[in-house]
């Protein structure tokens, strides 16, 4: 093994472990931040640490601290199959983070003529791991409601398991939809399919090349993360909380947090399988590293108004009405993360410059181009979570028969329908 | 027959049925909400609370109690137990000494009342025949490091206040 491709497997690795990790926090912030100015509300908005609120993403470091530091309780009426009790969250949580291993970050990048993945796994069959790993999830809710002896975890449990038979058929019809459709089952195939264009000027998104299995994907998904309108496996008014009654601290928050990671898999997947993934519409990656200079003088300008943008806004929000007696270091913080990003910006400029005129170095272009790919994959992440979360507050829940009458009599069918014309689209088109 | 009767949906409809167009329109709503929150988010009707105080305490308001004062600066309480008497939740207590200025024949030698037990109903100013205990304070939250900072003393609410401009007892000046 070269020294590159050490270097990008370890970049890989930990570049996962960071999103799927370090976007838990600021998942439970984003979520509580996003239902709080949904319903004209504030959110967390005051944890700090020396006057750093960061916008109140602070307050999550606050309740992992909180969660650490519960009582460990174990329920004295589980008498077999305790180890099993205790492992069920971890399986949930482990499922989710694996399935997110397979989600190609930027793509291949070639050094020394070595072609290296840009994903923890480098593996080119993604879609069969994240359909089978992330199917494996829903095992650990279904044990742990079991092994609770609990009349709400079992209900929860079985409540859950009825979700599972309820989606798991339209979703994969969906994605053999995909699958014949970009005639691939590598993630990273698919997102290069996507960087073109059909019809010579419309970008080859999987969200506009096969409409109908987008929708279905995204509605199984949401199934599948147990999210709004789909949570049926734990609802406070019925079944308190469902499969994780009995689960205390760390163990509760194996389960809470494998439910954002599972969140942020099933963004991931679907901006990956039809909105472009890594890419930009229109602009392949061969496009960016051919023409290099025009990329790097349409980033240099675009970061400067992205920058003044986000400057803007945050000295515009940071701060209290007038009414308030004190804005308790908001104009400190303001300061400070203006020249962090003012810097930064220059930073990038100087590095772009450096590259587009006075360096003509193919590999470290290869570098830039990966690295903007990895941010607009974060930006792209982002955005889909913030849609998940915004859903969540928007629309009411189903029943669990609503949501098996749903998943059979609808999605199905449509499935189906769709898998049936695609075949006939794509064999015609081949003939 | 069949005795069950099939209510019509009148707005079982393809479209309503699609559940989509309706998330849709939801979704405009939710994200009209937070996109203008987002741009300023200071406009957002909310009380910054302990920076902010509330500004809508009405004179009907039951805060913390006070005992009410005479024009002569001593206590309008006579001490007729009527307040303890009514008192559901059993915080007041009591204890009667006689008075020698020739006011009144009786005045409260000590008087305690626990905040931690008080339901905050109001009864024992609706019992007091002398408009010696009053709710008016506008005091709404009460903090202590212990539970018997919770114990208010015949001095801590004679000091208290009346918010809303009448400071002397009504019935006993």
């Amino acid at each position: 093994m070269s020294t590159s491709a050490l270097v990008v497997t370890l970049v890989t690795f930990v570049l996962g472990a960071l999103l799927a990790l370090l976007t838990i926090p600021v998942l439970v912030w984003l979520e509580r931040r996003v239902a709080g100015l949904v319903q004209d509300r504030l959110g967390p908005n005051r944890t700090n640490v020396g006057g750093f609120r960061l916008g109140g993403v602070v307050q999550s470091f606050a309740d992992v601290v909180k969660l650490l530091i519960k009582e460990e309780y174990y329920p004295s009426h589980i008498k077999t199959g305790r180890w099993l009790f205790m492992l069920a969250p971890v399986i949930t949580f482990v499922a989710a983070l694996l399935a997110f291993m397979a989600i190609p970050f930027a793509d291949t990048i070639i050094i020394d003529g070595e072609a290296l993945r840009m994903s923890p796994l480098p593996i080119d069959f993604g879609i069969f791991w994240y359909l089978s790993i992330g199917a494996v999830g829903v095992l650990g809710v279904i044990f742990g409601g079991w092994l609770s002896h609990n009349k709400y975890a079992l209900l929860g449990a079985a409540r859950a398991g009825s979700m599972v038979i309820s989606y798991e058929l339209p979703l994969g019809l969906s994605i053999i939809s995909f699958i014949i459709t970009y005639n691939t089952i590598d993630f990273n195939a698919m997102v290069q399919f996507q960087s073109g264009t059909f019809f010579e000027f419309i970008p080859a998104w999987g969200v506009l090349i096969q409409p109908l299995a987008s929708i279905i994907l995204i509605v199984s998904l949401f199934a599948e993360t147990n999210r709004n309108p789909f949570t049926v496996a734990e609802g406070e008014s019925e079944i308190v909380a469902g499969y994780m009654t009995e689960h205390t601290a760390m163990k509760f928050a194996m389960y809470f947090m494998g439910e954002y990671v599972a969140m942020n898999t099933a963004s991931a997947v679907i901006i990956t399988m039809i909105f472009g993934g890594y890419n930009l519409p229109w602009v392949s990656t061969d496009m960016m590293l051919e023409n290099f200079n025009i990329f790097a003088l349409g980033l240099m300008v675009a970061v400067p108004i992205v920058i003044t943008i986000l400057i803007r806004w945050m000295k515009k929000n940071n701060t209290v009405r007038p009414t308030v007696s004190t804005d308790a270091g908001r104009n400190f913080e303001t300061k400070v993360l203006t020249i962090v990003m003012i810097s930064m910006a220059v930073f990038v400029e100087i590095i772009l410059i450096y590259l587009a005129f006075l360096s003509e170095n193919a590999l470290a272009q290869n570098i830039a181009v990966t690295l903007f790919q990895i941010v607009v994959f974060v930006v792209k992440l982002m955005m889909f979570n913030i849609f998940f979360i915004i859903i969540r507050w928007t629309v009411p829940r189903f029943r669990y028969d609503q949501v098996q009458k749903l998943g059979w009599y609808y999605l199905l069918p449509l499935a189906l329908l769709n898998l049936f014309i695609t075949a006939i689209i794509v064999v015609g088109v081949s003939l | 027959m069949s005795q069950i009767k099939v209510t019509a949906r009148p707005d079982n409809k393809l479209m309503n049925r699609l559940y989509l167009p309706a998330i849709a329109s939801g979704l405009k709503v939710t994200f009209k909400h937070l996109w203008t929150n987002v741009n300023d988010s200071n406009a957002i009707d909310v009380l910054e609370y302990p920076e902010e105080q509330p500004t809508d305490i009405t004179s009907r308001y039951r805060g913390l109690h006070r005992l009410t004062q005479r024009t002569d600066g001593s206590e309008a309480c006579v001490a007729c137990f009527m307040c303890a008497t009514a008192c559901p939740a059993n915080c007041i207590f009591i204890e009667a000494e006689a008075r020698d200025d020739g006011l009144d024949e009786k005045k409260p030698k000590s008087f305690f009342i626990d905040t931690l037990e008080c339901v905050f109903c109001g009864y024992c100013e609706e019992a007091c025949p002398c408009d010696a205990i009053r709710m008016d304070t506008g005091i709404f939250s009460l903090t202590g490091a212990s539970r018997e900072d919770f114990v208010m003393d015949k001095e801590q609410l004679l000091s208290h206040k009346g918010a809303f401009g009448e400071e002397i007892s009504c019935a006993r000046n």
